[in-house]
């Protein structure tokens, strides 16, 4: 059936972008109807203002439909994928389009406070007044059984991005999860719009710290694809090797996070010291302690990106201890196991991927597939609880270490050229550390005219009212930890 | 402690005794700030230093702000600078922070909080380092301390 709703697809009209068709709206009607018998994942969907694109996985080739928009209503994805009900309200936020038949219509991105409706229209209309407060419908079952609700976020000196969590809880186990988003959003793609690729890249680089190199180098495949460019094999080298030092900072934080929640101290101690040398080789290296600005490398970058003597065994040593702490009686991996179990076809219901599906079971890596890359770097099957995401950050924090030593010294990849008047389209992905990151534009006269990035987050904080429901109170942030969501990168 | 302020010389407020009591929002930023706060964060804790991270406006000293600040986000800052008690004080930290960064106003955000309000500390960096944060907050608060001490102030 899949192979059907592929084909469908395929038939219809192709495009400068060459995974994308353009679909009549009785086609992607037809379309939408077909998914629901279709093995067909959603990874995307998202707007241009004259056309809304839905991205696939066809196996792994992405695939994309588009269906034109004149009267402002397309039909929705969400009956079929319910991972798309995020995107329909976001589509309807910026632009106004309506989705025909979404589950779930109320706005996920605007609260009330911006000071246009529909921003991404060409002329936006003013909103109506801020409203005084917001009303959450907790339902029969927590009215019926009492007890409290609580709160979480979006200030709560805490160090992660905004979002609000609101949980019903009848006994000591979370009975009701409402999410509220918007707080982190910075309205990316309307600065995006009109900006040269050079000034794009800077701005994506600045999404979410964690992903950064993973968000630059899915924006370099796609100004690459838009404009005919192939990369070349040692650009693509630097980019892994610049990802996996992103890869391993980013999971020691999340390891060193939830140990934090479990009062592991030994493991704090430990894999803290180790995130601080990471970020130490990445100063040295790059001259920032996050990796911005390296894809294209900023000026005065260093022109050849090797590892200081005695880094890599540092590293290795770090993470075969932090192995032996998460490992030990009473350690980190018996503290957590059976806690926000996350199962692979409630992962799949909702489109997660990257890390956290992986240890759910599901494959899903996309490094595989990437120049490179060799099968042995990837793989292996868990159970989607706590434990079972920290194993799979630390293992994949041992084998980035691997593929730093194995990749040893790389060149800096060169200031591509710039297009000065070139169009085109592309789309661009990678892994990232939280699982796959898309990029897709459009140029115009040198200048990016359309943007979307998809971000896994996206569909984590879908999902949250399935993780965390029947959750104890108390586990609420050790699960949250876990997942490494980021509202940063789910807001834009 | 207010009775001491009895016993003091000069009948001037002695300095603050108690720890420095940080609540940090982040407001809309990339979040790389936020994390060498934490990354700082660990570090006092592993010195044991005069100077905390809380998790509620009603018991901090020092509002601290990273990222750029988004309309969403204003009227929450605004609530938890009402909601923190007697003489307090407002960090912005980062590029995004100071003056915008690479975020400046639209219809989402308002830009730098250092752009629109009165801040005691103000550090740009895109990041700044942990040590740099440090380095900063220890140096406000010494001057804090002096100038509060100091007779006839």
């Amino acid at each position: 059936m899949s192979r059907d709703v592929s084909a469908l697809i395929r038939a219809e009209e192709p495009t400068a972008c060459r995974e994308r068709f353009v679909l009549e709206p009785t086609a992607w009607r037809e379309m939408a109807e077909a998914l629901p018998h279709a093995a067909l994942p959603l990874a995307g969907l998202w707007a241009d203002g004259a056309q809304v694109h839905a991205l696939f996985m066809d196996g792994v080739a992405p695939l994309i439909a588009s269906v034109a928009v004149p009267d402002g209503r397309y039909h929705a994805l969400s009956p079929a994928r319910a991972g798309a009900q995020a995107h329909e309200r976001i589509i309807h936020d910026l632009w106004g389009i309506e989705a025909m038949g979404a589950r779930g219509t109320f706005p996920w991105l605007d609260q009330g406070h911006w000071p246009v409706t529909w921003p991404l229209r060409e002329r936006p209309p003013p909103a109506p007044a801020a409203p005084e407060g917001v009303e959450f419908t907790d339902g029969a079952t927590m009215h019926g059984a009492g007890g409290t609700m609580v709160g979480h976020g979006p200030a709560d000196g805490g160090f992660q991005a905004p979002f609000y969590l609101r949980l019903g809880l009848p006994g000591a186990r979370v009975g009701t999860v409402s999410v509220r988003m918007g707080y982190a959003h910075r309205g990316l793609c309307a600065r995006m719009r009109g900006r040269m690729p050079v000034e794009g890249a800077r701005l994506v680089a600045r999404i979410e710290a964690m992903a950064s190199v993973a968000h630059q180098r899915a924006f370099s495949h796609a100004l690459a694809a838009a404009t005919g460019r192939i990369l070349p094999e040692g650009e693509e080298k630097a980019s892994v090797f610049l990802s996996e030092l992103e890869r391993i900072a980013s999971h020691l934080e999340i390891l060193v996070q939830a140990a934090g929640l479990v009062a592991d101290a030994r493991f704090v101690a430990t894999g803290a010291s180790l995130l601080e040398r990471v970020r130490q080789v990445c100063r040295d290296l790059c001259g920032r302690r996050f990796l911005f600005d390296v894809l294209p490398p900023a000026p005065g970058a260093a022109r050849k990106l090797v590892l200081a003597d005695g880094v890599v065994a540092e590293l290795r040593a770090g993470c075969m201890e932090l192995m032996r702490l998460f490992r030990r009686p009473r350690g980190l991996a018996t503290r957590t196991v059976d806690r926000g179990l996350l199962p692979a076809d409630v992962a799949r219901k909702w489109g997660i991927a990257g890390s956290t599906a992986r240890a759910s079971g599901m494959e899903g890596d996309l490094r595989r597939y990437m120049p490179a890359s060799r099968p042995e770097w990837t793989g292996g099957p868990l159970v989607g609880d706590v434990t079972a995401r920290l194993a799979i950050r630390l293992r994949e924090c041992r084998q980035g270490v691997e593929m730093l030593a194995a990749l040893g010294g790389v060149a800096m990849p060169p200031v591509p050229p710039v297009p000065e008047h070139g169009s085109g389209e592309g789309l661009g992905l990678t892994e990232g550390p939280a699982g796959p990151v898309w990029h897709w534009l459009r140029l115009e006269g040198g200048r990016i005219a359309a943007w979307w990035c998809g971000d896994p987050s996206l569909a984590q904080v879908q999902a949250l009212p399935d993780i965390l429901s029947g959750a104890m109170e108390a586990d609420v942030a050790l699960i949250l930890a876990s997942l490494g969501l980021s509202a940063a990168s789910a807001d834009l | 402690m207010a009775y001491l302020h009895l016993f003091a010389q000069h009948g001037v407020a002695l300095s603050r005794m108690a720890p420095l009591d940080i609540f940090h929002v982040e407001t809309g930023g990339c979040t790389a700030c936020a994390l060498e706060l934490r990354m700082l964060a660990r570090g006092l804790v592993a010195t044991c230093g005069n100077m905390r991270f809380v998790s509620t406006p009603r018991q901090a000293a020092l509002l601290l702000l990273t990222g750029s600040l988004t309309v969403e986000m204003a009227p929450v800052v605004e609530l938890a600078w009402q909601a923190m008690p007697g003489p307090r004080a407002l960090a912005a930290v980062g590029d995004c922070a100071v003056s915008g960064g690479v975020f400046p106003p639209n219809y989402a955000t308002l830009g730098g909080v250092g752009t629109y309000a009165r801040t005691s500390l103000s550090l740009a960096g895109c990041p700044p380092a942990p040590e740099e944060i440090l380095a900063a907050l220890l140096n406000w608060h010494g001057r804090d301390d002096a100038g509060a001490a100091s007779p006839g102030q």
